[in-house]
Parts: structure tokens; sequence; C-alpha cells
């Protein structure tokens, strides 16, 4: 089914509708997201009018529903087939997820364990954004080498600010084009295009819950955004580390663990290595396993967000459900596409 | 969660009251159940602070954490969870200090300390799921099996109505004014209400008290406001964007305005007000500063697109807040009592990064054609006119006067106070007040005996200035309030419009026109005794009810 989104001003808005599914959640699955607040019928601040197709009104408030033929609230109408809907705002009052392509100048690279780079790039000013770097700590960023093909999508590892800057970690992948110009050819000055923020790996901040977030391999950068968020709010959200790597010397430098746990008296931290040298003391095996091991004594279950390549992620969710940890609960990104 | 205490609660099916996993204003269930908690343990509080009261004794800092607690949970103020988890056990903390003064107060006195249950006692969980278990017995509906809906609706009218009245003495407490009568006041609200008081007319007693303190409360924070920023003068307000960098700032609270023109001074960055934010023009001191440019879009419920499209950051300093939208998560603050999780806050009044982000966006690039409305019709301005009000009354160039004061808000039924305003004969004063002017204040309403036709009186607050114009014109023409040519046309949202309602009713103001509906709290019951008792009215449609108002007025 179509539904068309017809604004005061006469712009035409057009996007998919499942069945069974509202307007309102149709419109939010297509980036468009007309005014509304409570989502469930009752406040009339999606109040519009069906001009054409039929259509069903799910239960809800009726001093919310518009009076007149046709008057509908978006989150509850459901249609039957194609509709037309007439919208009371502009096309202006529509909020977008608008996706920005800027450019940005490489400021710094430094190596952050082994066979990483942490890069930082700072923003070139623009007509409408300035120097903002608007994104929800979890969210990626495209980056492409100017003047070639290549575009990858790296995670945000800093906090939104007004300084135009950028901190991503990019674990070097040996032969990939983007490493290898990473990590041979680029240099402090060079020029990449940047579109985003992109992605929903985000944290539920309504959950009551306690968190617990996994990371592995190139997986650490939105996980140490959404840390450092926490820090940033002093946000007293219980919340439990696992950060996993194959060898010792591929774990971030310990400062960084360091003042995180120092701005968040609560983060617990497993580190653990799949294949460990001699010397090592902390927990050996993959981060599923760890998991495993901190899933089995936990008095609540928690949220799970975990990053991460295919396999790891793979194993990581076998785990969870197998100690019952609701789907609900269990936020994934993959980085590799 | 269970909670019904604003306009817009749910009714889905016709079942009055929130409770499902989120309310209609997007507060979820636990930071609900947290409220109510908070709540209890602020009883708890009351309990003791009104005794240290008739001792003698008061503890003025936990009467103003009780304000600031109260404040957090009124409607569209506070929506995070993390916050509460802070207040719960600093009440405990606060509650078992005035527990250890009382007594000792009491000792010293030679009194034997009373023994006091209920919230004095209530020792709440360390940990959240321990929290939300104990939730049950401080929701507003415990114990209905045993007293019935009545009572229950009548404690509610009396703890919402308290909510507002904490609210408006917050903001006059943070401009250096406040009383031994307001802080009692509350305080003894809650003592009574920790008493899970039964007696309809005792409880309808303590209704009118309250109305009674929140006029005081009013009257403070007028002295508050005019004290510090001047009496308000009539000020044309730009409601059109000049070109630069941009702050816009929400809420009711004159004093985070005044520190955000200071904090911006010099900088090249203009300052827009919001909402209710609109009559700070009127006020002399704050009018001064240059940089306090004009004024951004309408009422609260059009906020979402209003900020996505303004090209600044934005600050919340009160309710009332919806769930910022993507788009503007980033350069939305907080500010006071308000919150939201993920959302900046405001903390020890340091707008830097407000100021950085102000100056980060690329702000207004041009000015738009000016487009203006005037406000700044205080009780001083008014007074000041009254000579030819007067006159004009006399020569029946003026008939009557609407005070069509309140709330904004979504729901389709409010299009009948813009009905009213419009319809509204021209030989008809309107007097507005409260953010429900954003429907009509554009409008051409023109003059009447030399003065604008519709006068901004400004926030809801000051319906205190509305009844002092009330109370002069009764003086001159030798008559009681009620016998004027005179309608309140009151449209409620939130719980500040619960205590002006009680405040009104219980100056015994009548006729009260309320909507757009009515308090889901009152059960047929009350309903009838504000009826009968106090002559309200709930609204119908504007025209008859503009003509039952001129009627009456010949009969
Ligand atoms: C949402 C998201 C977030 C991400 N965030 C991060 C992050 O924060 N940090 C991070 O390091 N990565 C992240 N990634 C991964 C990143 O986008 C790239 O996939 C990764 O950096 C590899 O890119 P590349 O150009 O270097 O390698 P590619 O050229 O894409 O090659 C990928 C792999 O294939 C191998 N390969 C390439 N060509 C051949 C060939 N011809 N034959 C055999 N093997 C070949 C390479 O050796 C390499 O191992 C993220 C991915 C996604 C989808
Ligand atoms: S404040 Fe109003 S909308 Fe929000 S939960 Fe309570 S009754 Fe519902
Ligand atoms: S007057 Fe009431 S509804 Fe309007 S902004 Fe103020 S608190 Fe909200
Ligand atoms: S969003 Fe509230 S009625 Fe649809």
């Amino acid at each position: 089914m179509v539904v068309t989104l017809v604004t005061r001003d006469a712009a035409r808005l057009e996007f998919p509708c499942a069945s069974g599914q509202d307007v309102l959640g149709a419109a939010e699955a297509a980036g468009l997201y007309p005014p509304a607040m409570c989502h469930e019928g009752s406040c009339g601040m999606c109040q519009a009018r069906v001009v054409e197709g039929a259509y069903e009104m799910g239960p809800h408030t009726e001093s919310a529903m518009p009076a007149g033929p046709g008057g509908v609230l978006l989150c509850r109408c459901l249609p039957q087939g194609d509709v037309t809907i007439e919208l009371p705002c502009t096309d202006a009052q529509v909020g977008r997820h608008k996706i920005p392509v800027r450019e940005a100048e490489i400021e710094a690279m430094a190596q952050a364990g082994a066979g990483a780079v942490a890069l930082t790039l700072r923003l070139r000013p623009d007509a409408e954004l300035g120097l903002a770097v608007d994104f929800i700590p979890g969210q990626y960023m495209e980056l492409t080498i100017l003047g070639t093909e290549t575009r990858r999508a790296y995670s945000l590892a800093n906090l939104p600010n007004w300084e135009g800057r950028l901190d991503f970690i990019i674990r070097l992948q040996p032969g990939g084009a983007f490493s290898s110009w990473l990590g041979e050819r680029a240099a402090v000055g060079d020029v990449l295009n940047v579109r985003g923020p992109l992605g929903h790996f985000v944290l539920d901040e309504s959950s009551p819950r306690p968190r617990c977030l996994v990371g592995g391999g190139c997986g650490m950068a939105p996980l140490l955004s959404m840390l450092r968020h926490m820090a940033d709010f002093q946000d007293s959200q219980p919340v439990h580390l696992i950060y996993g790597a194959n060898r010792e010397d591929e774990l971030l430098p310990a400062e960084e663990l360091d003042a995180l746990r120092a701005a968040l008296p609560q983060l617990g931290v497993t580190l653990s290595v799949w294949r460990p040298g001699p010397g090592w003391t902390g927990f050996s095996g993959t981060s599923a396993d760890a998991l495993d091991a901190y899933l089995a004594t936990a008095a609540e279950t928690p949220d799970i967000y975990v990053c991460g390549p295919p396999r790891m992620m793979e194993a990581v969710m076998s785990t969870a459900q197998r100690r019952g940890v609701p789907e609900a609960q269990i936020f994934a990104e993959r980085v590799q596409s | 969660m269970f909670c019904f205490q604003c306009e817009q609660t749910s009714r889905v099916d016709g079942v009055a009251g929130c409770a499902s996993a989120k309310g209609v204003c997007g507060k979820d269930e636990t930071t609900a159940d947290l409220q109510d908690v908070l709540i209890h343990l602020l009883k708890g509080i009351g309990q003791y602070s009104t005794r240290l009261h008739q001792l003698g004794q008061p503890d003025n800092a936990a009467d103003s954490f009780i304000m600031y607690g109260l404040f957090t949970t009124l409607t569209n103020v506070n929506f995070n969870r993390a916050v509460f988890m802070e207040l719960i056990p600093e009440a405990a903390r606060i509650r078992d200090r005035l527990r250890a003064a009382y007594e000792a107060a009491a000792a010293k006195a030679g009194q034997t300390a009373a023994q006091l249950s209920g919230p004095a006692q209530f020792q709440p969980a360390d940990n959240l799921a321990g929290l939300l278990a104990q939730a049950q017995i401080a929701s507003v509906r415990h114990g209905v099996e045993i007293v019935g809906e009545d009572v229950i609706g009548l404690r509610a009218l009396i703890l919402y109505g308290l909510k507002g009245v904490a609210a408006y003495a917050h903001h006059a407490e943070v401009l250096g004014q406040a009383n031994e009568e307001i802080y009692a006041g509350i305080a003894h609200a809650l003592d009574f209400l920790a008493g899970e008081p039964v007696d309809v007319a005792a409880m309808l007693d303590e209704a009118m008290a309250l109305g009674r303190l929140n006029y005081t409360v009013m009257q403070t924070l007028d002295a508050a406001n005019t004290g510090n920023f001047g009496a308000p003068a009539p000020t044309e307000v730009l409601t059109t964007p000049v070109a630069g960098k941009a702050i816009l700032v929400s809420g009711h609270d004159l004093r985070d305005l005044h520190n955000i023109l200071e904090a911006t001074k010099d900088k090249g960055i203009n300052v827009y007000t919001h909402g209710e934010m609109l009559p700070a023009h009127g006020y002399p001191k704050l009018h001064a500063y240059p940089h306090l440019a004009g004024n951004y879009g309408g009422a609260w419920q059009n906020q979402q697109s209003e900020f996505a499209a303004f090209p600044g950051p934005i600050v919340m300093t009160s309710n009332c807040l919806i769930e910022p939208q993507p788009s503007y998560r980033n350069r939305i603050f907080t500010a006071g009592p308000v919150g939201w999780p993920g959302i900046r806050h405001i903390k020890n009044d340091d707008y830097s990064q407000v100021v950085q982000a102000a100056q980060a966006m690329p702000g207004f690039t041009e000015a738009a054609p000016e487009k203006k409305v005037l406000v700044g019709f205080g009780h001083e301005t008014l007074m000041g006119a009254a000579g030819a009000v007067v006159d004009a009354v006399k020569s029946g160039a003026i008939k009557h006067f609407f005070v069509i004061g309140g709330c904004d808000g979504a729901a389709p039924g409010r299009n009948y106070y813009t009905d009213f305003a419009d319809h509204a004969p021209k030989d008809a004063m309107v007097l507005t007040l409260g953010c429900g002017k954003y429907r009509f204040n554009t409008h051409d309403f023109g003059t009447i005996g030399g003065l604008p036709r519709l006068l901004d009186v400004g926030q809801c607050n000051d319906t205190y200035s509305a009844l002092q114009i009330a109370l002069a014109l009764a003086k001159t023409f030798e008559c009681g309030v009620n016998d004027l040519p005179l309608s309140l046309i009151v449209s409620w949202f939130e719980q500040k419009a619960a205590a002006v309602l009680l405040t009104l009713l219980a100056l015994g103001v009548r006729n009260v026109r309320l909507g757009p509906s009515l308090p889901a709290f009152l059960t047929p019951a009350l309903l009838g005794v504000l009826v009968e008792k106090f002559g309200v009215q709930p609204i119908t449609t504007a025209d008859a009810d503009i003509s039952a108002a001129l009627n009456r007025q010949a009969a």
C-alpha cells in the first residue's frame, strides 16, 4: 500500500505502508516525522484528513479526533489500500532525517593499539550546520576518499560537539582499500567526504535495565562514544563493558579505560583476550565466552549492546539467547558489510 | 503507572488516565512511578516541616526542596528517570533530618514529639526494582477500593493544585522572594494529604485554602518579577527573525532568561523568546537588552517543527517540554526542574555550551519582513489606564470584558478559544494570559475606547494582574466582581491552571467557563459541587457561551 501525505503547501510525500501498520509508523520508517507526541491516539498532535482511500481507526481518545469527514489521527490510522491524506502543516514542518554531506580534513592520526589507527577529522564549516557535529552516540559516518569510489562506514568514538571534531578508531584490514590508504598514503591535511550521521545503534535511554556493552575487534568506537556520553551526563545506570581482542596488544591503551572508570564509577569492565600471552591475568576467551560468564552471575537481565565483526556478533547473540535475554533487549551493529 | 493530572490524559475507549507503559505526554512508566514515590516522600517532609513551622523552627532549605521536587513532577517538566533516582534518596535524607530536628525542637519546647506515621516512616528501597515495587502505595489511586472515587478525586485536586502552587513559588523563590506563609502553606497541604483525608468538607476547605495560598504566591511572584525587572509596560515584540546567530529560550523562568541575556551580552548572538517566555519583553529591564531580539514560534505543542527549524540552540527553562526530535536533540538544553534522558542539562547557570552552540551554528541568514505583537499589560499599566477604561464603560464603548486565559494544547477542541476571541462582540474588551493566547494574538482586534481591544496581561501566573483589574473595577463601580460585565474563560492543561482555578473559586469568582475538557480526576459528584457551589461551567460552543455571558449580564 502507498500512503501519500499532502502538506498545506501542496508538497506530496509518498511512502509504503504495510498491512496492519499505522500511517505515522510508516512515515517515520521512511524518515518523515510529522508533528506527533503520544503515538497512541490521545494527544491529537498528529491529526490529519484522509481525502481518498479506505482506512480503519485503532483505539483512540475521542476528543483528540479532528471533526469532519475523513478526520484521523495518523498514529491510529490503518490504511486498507492506497490512501491520500491532507496534513494540517507545511512541508517544512515535517521533520526529516536529514543526512548531511560535508567535507573534513585529517587533523591527526595516531596508533590505537596494534593494527589500529585513531583518526581525527575536522569538519569544514557548513552554511546550514556551521560547525555542529550532530549525532547520537553509536551512530556512524560514511567516509569517502576524495577523487575515489572508496566509501566506508566508521563509527564515531567521540561525542556530539560544536567544534567540528570527529574521532574514529579504525582497525587496518590487510589489503583493504580504505585500510591501505589510511595506513600508507593518508596525511594530515588530506580531505575526506563525510556523510552522516547514520545508523540506529544507539542507547535506549528510557530503559530502566542495566546495560552490557560488548565489543570486539573494530567494534569499540561506538561503545566508547556511548560510555563517554554516559560519563558526560553522569548517567548512573549500571553498565558493564566486555571488550574482546585476539591478542592483548590489540586492546586500547589502558588510559582510555581508566578515564572512563574515573568518570563512571559504576562501570564494570571485562577485558577478554582470545589468544593471550603468558603474562595475561584477565579473562581468556572470546567476548561471547565473557558475556556468558557475566550473564551467569548477573542479578538482572541487562540490555545488551553488541558491535563487532559478523562472526563475533553471531556468537554473542546466540549466547544471549541461550541465557534467556529477550530479543527486544539486544541491540546490535555489524561493522562489516 | 497511573497518572491523570493533565487535560490531555488518555481517554482511550472512554477510560480516563494514562496507565500503559507510557503517558500521552511521553512520560514512561518507570519515571511516573518514581515521581509518585518522590511525592510520597515529600509528604513525609511536609509532615515534619509543618510541625517545625508550628514550633517556630522552620527548615526553609527543606521547604524549597519540596517546591523544587513537586515542580519536577508537573506535566511536561521532567522525564528523566535518573533525576528521580537521585531526588528520592535526597528526599529521604531531608525527611530524616527534619524528623530529628522536630524531635529536638519538641523536646526543647517541653513537648512529647508526635509519632508520625505514613510517609513520615516510609523507607524507599535503594534500587530501582525495589522502588518500583513500592510505587503502588504512593499511587494517586491508592486505597480507592476503600475510600471511593470521590475522595481520590478530591485528594488529586489538592495535590495537583499544590503542584501548581509549588511551581509558581519556585519561580518566585529563585528571584529572591519567598515567605513563611508560602513555605508553611505548602508543607501544610502535604501534611494534610499525608493524613489520607476522607472528609469531603475538610478537603474542600483545604482546596480553598490552597486557592488563597496561590493568590499570595502569584502576588509574590509578581513582586519578584516586577521587583527584579520593572513593571511590564506595553511593548511591541518582533515575531519575525533578524539576521544573525540565535538562541531560543522557552518556558516561564525570567531569571534564566536574564542569565542567558547576560551570558550572551556583546557576543553577537540574538536571544528569542518562545511560548510562555513572550511576556518577558514587557519587562523594562529585560527589554533593555538590545539582543533580546523577538519572539519565535507559538505555543508549546508546536515545538517539534519550530525547534527543528530554529537555526541555533534552544533552552527549556520550565514546562512544557515534549520529546525532542532527533534533528535537535543535541542543541536543546534543559534548565532548573526540567529534564529528558540524553538531553544536556544546564548546571550552575553555566550557559557556555549554549553560547558555543549558538556560535557554531549559522543562525538566521536573513531577516524576514517584520511582524509584531503587543505585550506588557500588567496591572500597573492597566491601573494607569483605569480612568480611560472606566470612562469607556460609562460611555458604553466597552460593554463587556472577557478574560480568555490559560494553556494551549493539541486537542482539536481548543479551536473553541480561537472562535471565542474572534467572535466576541466588538464592544467587548479581551484580556488574555497564558500560552492559549497564541491562537489569536496575531489577529487584528482593533481598538476600543482608545485602548487596544486585545490586552496581553502576561503568563498564566499574571492572572494576579487580571484579578487586580477586576477588583479595581468592582471597587470603582461599587459592586462585587461577579456583578461586573466580566467573564472568565479558562483553558486548562496542566497543574498551574488547576492552582489558578482554585484561586478563582476561593476568591468567590463565579461562572468560570472551564475547558476544553473537564479534569479527569473530577468525578460527576465533584463536578456537581463545583457547578452548584462555585457556578463553574463546562464550555459548550463559543457562540453559545458568548451569548450566555452577555445575557447573564443583561439579566
Ligand atoms: C556500520 C559500520 C560501522 C563500522 N565501524 C567501523 C569502525 O568503527 N572501525 C573500523 O575499523 N571499521 C568499521 N567498520 C568496517 C569498515 O567500514 C570497513 O569495512 C573496514 O574498515 C574495511 O575496509 P577496507 O576498505 O579497508 O577493506 P575492503 O577493501 O572493504 O576489504 C575488506 C576485507 O576484505 C579483504 N579483501 C579486500 N579485497 C580482497 C580481495 N580481492 N581478496 C581477498 N580479500 C580481500 C581485505 O583484506 C579486508 O580484510 C564499520 C562497518 C560498518 C558497516
Ligand atoms: S502528565 Fe498528562 S499526559 Fe502525562 S502521563 Fe500524566 S496525565 Fe498522562
Ligand atoms: S501555560 Fe501551561 S500549557 Fe502553556 S506553556 Fe505554560 S505550563 Fe505549558
Ligand atoms: S501522536 Fe498523539 S494522537 Fe497521534
